[in-house]
């Protein structure tokens, strides 16, 4: 057996890459996708205060602490039984909105877009905000940095300090709404409903008008089909903050439906003796492997899964989109639900992210014109020294997909046992076979990979927008790629890379 | 006096050696606390978020963990044309400091002519933990040391 391995990033101790498997034959037999390892988490955690955790874990990610400072201080309500007053929940939503606005915007134009506004054969240095720039003018990228700087300053207005919040505890927020701020905030939420509408138009000129592109997304190169989760709102629409996870199968049916403090009972994870990664799936379906279909308890959590799980959008420019995106993608409503018949295409993704960005800046409009969100009634303080025995479980829609933090604490509310599954590891399989489906098309016998393919194979797991280690706040920037062909003493047949 | 000049320490607090850069700033910041011309930040992001917090300044300094080969402890001056060889300063969510810089001055905000890199090399930073491994904490008083001296001159064009 061969084995080529490509390094998405260059790690310490080599961590990070996707490991393509060949047979004898030159067949892609099996393709791995693997991220780096942080250690001892729980050990750091186990000892601690619980109430230390919002700013703790959110220093996990430097791609997302706003998730993690959301998830924790969720799960300080549970696990300490106080429910914060109405405004607490929607200032805490409405610094997420912003949070939204400015990740999906980031990764649209800096990671995903480049992919097709510069186009999937342009030279790697090419598909970034500056091939962007080069390609589109300046004056988008003039914009993409004005929407990440007004709403950067929301954040921190709302979290009390810039990037990593900590306003959010048990049972509610330190922080109140002063009504200048709130002005402020209104604008900036303006300004993001005009931006999401202007980067959903440039999607349909430069995309959607080129036959090129629309065959490539739905293409089968692309295509393959999982269980779809995502967090709903009581009308069973997309909600990033709160809600009920929902699970449909691959043609729409509702599978699962639960309170996120039930994940155990929904959620169990898979260890492999060939990765130190975990791969949760469907416990009530079970492991069949890096397989498609409904016998596989394999399932995505992206923003494409989070429009298959939901009857609609909450807000109405956000509805407008999700049914042209559906028809466009030729797929019909079932009967007597909101939903459609999910799409399946990966590539999709891309173009479900930016009808969440249109959302997340309505849905921030919404809560700035609140009349609550003003209200100085940010808090409300736990009884006593009463810590839930079950432990107390938060979950938020993380960008990269449903975020779960599970703390158990004593009866001083020192933390005994801590547990977290995060956006991204919910798509380790799912991630890993969108690779091999991509790898299968390109790589054969008598058809080695080339370099002009790697790109190729790196928007299969780009759409999922990988967080690496959610865990180091940093990565080396434009991922350098090294393939390698190997044989079965481990020896280089084949070397190509980029870096 | 407006600062003119910017130390960031950029790193995770909570993963051992990659705490490193967060703290020599800070003991640097310390040493210069009269200095009114240099402002001094702890940074937990690169790319994108470490360009916009560079605007506004003459002169910059990123003080990171540094992967370059070396034992524990070493200490690598570079610039951002030689970001590939941080393992911290980048970001595969965006953009590395490099390109980050370009797309900045493209988009016409005002960066710094000067962007120097201070590096340490970690022994470990995969390993969540608030205290530094031995090798890289002895290397502290060395980095800050530099830090001052490199910091012992005003930014140009200051004309004091």
């Amino acid at each position: 057996m061969k084995r080529i391995t490509i390094d998405p990033i260059t790690r310490l101790e080599g961590h990070g890459r996707i490991e393509i498997f060949l047979d004898d034959a030159g067949s892609v037999e099996n393709v791995y996708f693997q991220v780096p390892e942080l250690r001892g988490f729980e050990q750091f955690c186990v000892g601690r205060q619980a109430e230390e955790m919002p700013v703790i874990t959110n220093r996990i990610c430097g791609v997302c602490p706003e998730a993690h400072h959301m998830a924790s201080a969720k799960a300080l309500d549970v696990l300490f039984g106080v429910e914060p007053p109405p405004a607490a929940k929607k200032v805490r939503e409405l610094l997420y909105s912003a949070f939204y606005v400015t990740d999906h915007t980031t990764h649209f134009y800096a990671l995903g877009g480049p992919d097709f506004i510069v186009g999937p054969d342009a030279p790697p240095s090419e598909r970034n905000l500056l091939g962007v720039i080069h390609k589109v003018g300046v004056d988008i990228g003039k914009q993409v940095i004005a929407c990440r700087r007004r709403n950067h300053e929301v954040i921190k207005l709302l979290g009390g300090r810039p990037i990593h919040p900590v306003a959010g505890l048990p049972g509610g927020w330190s922080r109140p709404v002063a009504e200048s701020e709130r002005r402020l905030i209104e604008k900036t939420a303006r300004e993001n409903v005009e931006f999401a509408l202007f980067t959903l138009k440039a999607f349909d000129d430069i995309v959607l008008k080129n036959s090129s592109y629309l065959d490539l997304i739905v293409s089968d190169v692309y295509l393959h089909k999982t269980y779809s989760m995502g967090t709903v709102d009581a009308q069973n629409r997309v909600n990033f903050y709160d809600g009920k996870i929902r699970v449909v199968d691959q043609g729409g049916n509702e599978f699962a439906k639960y309170d996120a403090r039930d994940y155990a009972d929904h959620i169990a994870e898979r260890v492999e003796p060939w990765s130190y990664l975990k791969f949760p799936y469907l416990k009530n379906i079970g492991w069949k492997g890096l397989v498609d279909g409904a016998d596989s308890g394999v399932y995505t959590a992206t923003p494409l899964s989070r429009l298959n799980v939901s009857d609609g959008m909450a807000t109405p420019l956000a509805q407008e989109a999700f049914d042209r995106f559906y028809r466009t993608m030729g797929s019909e409503k079932i009967a007597g639900t909101g939903r459609y018949f999910p799409v399946h295409h990966r590539l999709a993704t891309h173009w479900a992210r930016l009808i969440e960005l249109l959302y997340a800046a309505e849905r921030m409009l919404e809560l700035a014109t609140d009349p609550e969100i003003t209200s100085t009634d940010l808090r409300n303080i736990p009884s006593g020294p009463v810590v839930a025995p079950m432990g107390g479980v938060g979950s938020v829609e993380a960008p990269r997909g449903t975020l779960t933090h599970h703390y158990f604490a004593d009866e001083r509310g020192v933390l005994t046992k801590v547990n977290l599954v995060v956006g991204t590891t919910n798509n380790h399989a799912a991630i890993s076979m969108s690779i091999k489906h991509a790898a299968q098309k390109l790589i054969g016998p008598g058809r080695p990979l080339k370099e002009s393919d790697l790109n190729m194979v790196e928007m299969a797991f780009r759409v999922y927008d990988p967080c690496m280690s959610c865990a180091t706040h940093t990565l080396p920037g434009r991922m350098p790629l090294v393939v390698r062909v190997r044989d079965r003493a481990g020896n280089t047949l084949q070397a190509v890379g980029r870096s | 006096m407006a600062a003119r000049t910017i130390l960031v320490g950029v790193g995770n607090p909570v993963l051992t050696d990659d705490s490193v850069g967060m703290l020599v700033a800070r003991k640097a910041g310390e040493a210069l606390s009269g200095r009114t011309d240099i402002d001094v930040r702890e940074l937990c992001l690169g790319g994108m978020e470490l360009m916009e917090a560079l605007v506004g300044y003459d002169r910059a300094i990123i003080v990171d963990a540094m992967t370059g080969g070396g034992p524990p402890g070493t200490i690598y001056h570079s610039n951002p044309e030689r970001m590939f060889e941080s393992r911290n300063s980048g970001c595969a969510h965006n953009a590395t400091l490099g390109d980050a810089l370009e797309i900045g001055r493209a988009v016409g905000l005002k960066l710094p002519e000067s962007v120097e890199i201070v590096g340490i090399e970690p022994a470990d930073v995969t390993t969540f933990g608030e205290t530094l491994t031995p090798l890289v904490g002895r290397a502290v008083p060395h980095v800050v040391r530099e830090l001052v001296s490199m910091l012992s001159t005003v930014a140009p064009g200051e004309g004091r």
